[in-house]
């Protein structure tokens, strides 16, 4: 077993919600604005909604297998050559998407704090922090990341709250005017969002009590709900949805309206605080995600080994996936979506099909023995 | 591993002599009688006292002193060192009662073939005695500061308990003063400790286990607990942790502290010490195990969480509003003590927009002319004010006053006017310097110095998001550490509710239910429930309007 460690069910939906939450705050309220328009609240609403079937997939999936990670059930389903196959797809999976925040990461800091420091020296260290997670292990990141979920959490409370004086509610109406196209168009990028609980599927094993990971997985979708929803509405009600559409990195920019009395102002260290915290603590899941499913995959007994020559991985890509932010847009708003769903969605639903089409064949054969 | 090894020679059916002193064999028997000739040569008095002078050479505070008994019929000497013992209870309780004649019937009776049954019975009266089965075993207690009868041709030797020597009084900590709560601090007698503590716990439970450690300085160690309170596997493994440590001298229990922590590689204290009996005493009563080392007043806490260090226990005496607010700005002030000089320099050198305009203006002003980068000025400030401190600390009182004026007001004004810092920095370095030393626990604040460097040169090379990098890293590695089974971020990290008030804000005693549940205690509750005495019914009025009344009451009749 790679991984010795146990966390909490409460940790594991923590993980998850920030794993949900932390890079969408940032990117997704103008790609939603530009696809739905007014109704981008009810996009992502919906969308990350959605989130809820792969979630239920998952648990069924580790309910037919308990004690098993994704990567090992992968074989126990498809059977061996396949199965690891299909386990490694997972893994590129788990790297490719690091790779894609961590690029996501450079660039706002790139863009909107230190634009004099090449994006290189961001990504780097992003990929050397979550390294460093990754070594310590799971326990390791889960303790970390309740302390970090706490100022997430209340820091995007705070600049909520702080902008209720220039909201005007005027900017919803009227609701789906141009009917469900539009809401349906802005929901896949939340969807994708959501979808990444489908790292919960590595983690699940490794709770104290793997019966309540449901939970866990649901308390942290519902709260991605709130948390997201939230912060649409209010840079909607801020901004209007066209200005909103019309820029890379709304909720910085919706900080910068924040001023109380000329003393409250100023509130852009603490977005970077919380993006930056929570970016990591999702860097790190996929990055031990991936390094886990590789040691699995190859039945090593230790996936430490691994990290360093990953993280290079990660680094590289992150770097020469895209050409500029806008690439990067492109590639969330249009292709990512429907990359990501295969993944959180599309393969795990073929491994349900096939585990349950196995049970029952297995208990055909069982009536015929017994009979 | 001998055991492993007999039961694998067992089965292979093979016979092998089991080894250590189970062994019947004749060749073990003679090695044994060889070692007894050498040291206790037949049991004469003369050959034995030779030997003793052997073995301890020739101290100037050992102790030799021959005498007759009574009826002259056995002859005895004591053993004992000079300075360790109380020579009143050897004069009036060993030596007397066997040389006079006259203070009980049995002495007439004493000869050499029962001097050890009789000298033990009814002529000595010390209160603790042993009988050391050879010279080697009494010797031991002899340097600890008991005395050893030795009687001519008896091979067995009797040990009084008769340690007393001259320690420090116990005294009100220097370390952790307080302004309400007992003013007794450890000392460095261990004896006078466990005193101390059973004068706090008066439970039957409270156990005191008493392990040595250090080949050359034999030093006690005694881990105190409450045996139904405490979690059994942390005790196995502190037991088991102390019982490994291989050293020939254990002078601090700092020694010890580095020997069983968890983690010997981090910057983080991972093991609370405590100079405070009452401290200890509370620790014990969560279900901590306490660490008594012979020789320091300094006791040992584990399991320890980071946040112990922010706490006092003065917290618990005063009111809790107190304590919590008192919580609240040592938490405030662990974090400049950290950042703030780090925050500063980035906010100046990267973030300047940052800044209400005015703040920046005046800040600028100050800073004209000034030749240093502000990581640069940071670093340097600071690493001055370090060796303020440090000279500070190691100089007697008088002069290290001297000092402070010198370095602190002198060349620190001088700078400034000569526009070498600015006067923004000099507040954020003493700033700081003032906030390190509001942190209760010492090493913990030393620990928060020394980790300001790296962050004030993060801060210096990528402005904010450094600082944030090398807090993320403190933080993950916070994280990865626990103490004896316990998170040390804990009870922030998977603590209850509950758990996490108490840490913060030090609710009423009579809210305070149950003890920690990291700890996992065999014992978790404190008390039955919330209970807090109210008035009875029928007293919540004022003694005053009572009185008034029943006399209005007369005048009407």
């Amino acid at each position: 077993m790679p991984e010795k460690g146990k966390i909490s069910p409460r940790q594991a939906g923590e993980l998850m919600f920030i794993t949900t939450t932390s890079a969408a705050i940032l990117l997704m309220p103008a790609i939603t604005a530009e696809a739905a328009g007014r109704d981008a609240w009810l996009s992502v609403m919906a969308g990350t909604m959605s989130g809820f079937v792969p979630l239920a997939i998952i648990t069924w999936l580790s309910s037919r297998h308990p004690g098993r990670t994704l990567f090992q059930y992968c074989e126990d389903i498809l059977g061996r050559i396949p199965g690891k196959a299909v386990a490694l797809s997972f893994v590129w999976f788990f790297l490719h998407v690091n790779a894609i925040i961590v690029r996501q990461f450079g660039d706002f800091l790139a863009t909107a704090f230190l634009p004099e420091t090449p994006l290189s020296v961001f990504n780097f260290s992003l990929v050397l922090l979550a390294a460093l997670a990754t070594h310590y292990g799971l326990e390791t990141i889960a303790r970390a990341n309740e302390f970090i979920i706490l100022l997430v959490v209340s820091s995007l409370l705070t600049i909520v709250t702080l902008s209720v004086v220039h909201w005007d509610p005027r900017t919803f109406f009227p609701i789906m005017a141009e009917g469900a196209g539009p809401v349906f168009r802005g929901a896949l990028l939340p969807a994708y969002f959501s979808g990444q609980i489908i790292t919960l599927a590595v983690i699940l094993p490794y709770l104290t009590r793997p019966g309540q990971g449901v939970f866990s997985g649901a308390a942290a979708l519902l709260g991605t709900v709130i948390i997201l929803t939230t912060g649409v509405i209010a840079v909607q009600a801020v901004f209007g949805p066209e200005f909103t559409a019309a820029m890379r990195f709304p909720i910085h920019l919706f900080v910068r309206t924040i001023n109380i009395g000329d003393v409250l102002t100023r509130f852009e260290p603490l977005v970077m605080v919380t993006w930056v915290a929570g970016v990591f603590v999702k860097a790190s899941v996929f990055y031990y995600c991936a390094a886990l499913g590789l040691a699995q995959v190859f039945g090593l007994g230790e996936y430490r080994p691994l990290v360093l020559s990953l993280g290079v991985i990660i680094a590289a890509f992150s770097i020469t996936l895209f050409a500029d932010v806008t690439e990067l847009t492109f590639f969330l708003a249009r292709v990512g979506p429907f990359y990501g769903y295969l993944y959180s969605l599309g393969l795990p639903l073929l491994l349900l099909a096939v585990s349950l089409i196995r049970g029952l064949l297995a208990g055909r054969q069982e009536e015929k023995q017994d009979g | 591993m001998n055991n492993a090894f007999l039961a694998l020679a067992r089965k292979l059916g093979k016979k092998i002599k089991p080894p250590g002193k189970f062994s019947g064999g004749k060749e073990e028997k003679k090695r044994e009688e060889k070692v007894r000739e050498k040291y206790d040569p037949g049991g004469s008095l003369r050959e034995r006292l030779d030997q003793v002078k052997e073995r301890l050479g020739e101290s100037s505070d050992v102790v030799v002193r021959q005498f007759a008994s009574g009826n002259g019929r056995v002859r005895v000497a004591v053993v004992f060192i000079d300075g360790l013992v109380d020579k009143k209870i050897i004069h009036d309780h060993i030596i007397r009662p066997i040389q006079s004649e006259r203070l009980t019937g049995k002495a007439s009776e004493l000869n050499r073939s029962n001097a050890l049954e009789t000298l033990q019975q009814h002529l000595t009266s010390g209160g603790e005695l042993w009988v050391a089965p050879d010279l080697t075993q009494a010797l031991k207690r002899v340097l600890s500061g008991d005395t050893a009868l030795l009687i001519d041709g008896e091979i067995k030797i009797l040990v009084f308990g008769t340690r007393f020597w001259q320690g420090r009084m116990v005294d009100e900590p220097a370390t952790e003063a307080a302004v309400r709560g007992p003013r007794e601090g450890f000392t460095e007698t261990i004896r006078v400790n466990t005193s101390l503590l059973r004068r706090r716990i008066h439970h039957e439970k409270l156990r005191f286990e008493t392990m040595k450690a250090g080949r050359r300085t034999g030093t006690d160690i005694m881990l105190v607990y409450i045996d139904d309170v405490v979690n059994r596997r942390v005790l196995e493994e502190v037991r088991r942790r102390v019982a490994a440590i291989d050293t020939d001298s254990i002078l601090e229990s700092g020694y010890i502290e580095e020997f069983i922590e968890d983690s010997p590689w981090s910057m983080f204290p991972q093991i609370e010490h405590t100079e405070r009996a009452d401290k200890a005493a509370a620790a014990i009563l969560e279900g901590r195990v306490v660490i008594l080392t012979d020789n320091t007043p300094f006791a040992l806490i584990v399991p320890t969480s980071f946040f112990q260090f922010i706490q006092a226990s003065e917290d618990y005496y005063e009111r809790p509003f107190v304590g919590f607010a008192l919580r609240l700005l040592r938490l405030f002030v662990l974090n400049v003590a950290l950042m703030f000089p780090a925050i500063y320099v980035a906010v100046v050198s990267f973030h300047q927009e940052m800044l209400p305009t005015p703040l920046l203006l005046s800040i600028a002003a100050t800073r004209e002319g000034v030749p240093f980068p502000a990581v640069g000025e940071a670093l340097l400030m600071e690493g001055t004010f370090e060796v303020l401190r440090e000279a500070g600390v190691r100089l007697p009182k008088t002069v290290g006053q001297a000092i402070s004026i010198v370095g602190g007001l002198i060349v620190g004004d001088a700078a400034i006017r000569a526009g070498i810092v600015s006067p923004a920095m000099v507040i954020v370095v003493s700033a700081t310097a003032i906030s390190t030393f509001a942190i209760p626990a010492f090493n913990a604040s030393i620990a928060l110095r020394l980790l300001r460097f790296p962050l004030l040169i993060l801060a210096g090379i990528m402005g904010l998001y450094g600082v944030i990098f090398g807090l993320l890293i403190m933080l993950l590695h916070l994280a990865s550490l626990q103490s004896f089974g316990v998170p040390y971020l804990s009870p922030l990290v998977h603590g209850t509710y509950d758990d996490i008030m108490k840490t913060f804000a030090r609710p009423p005693w009579w809210m305070s239910i149950k003890r920690p549940r990291l700890l996992a205690t065999s014992d978790p509750r404190r008390q039955s429930a919330t209970v807090h005495t109210r008035p009875a019914p029928g007293y919540e009025r004022e003694l005053f309007h009572d009185a008034a009344e029943d006399n209005s009451d007369a005048g009407k009749r």
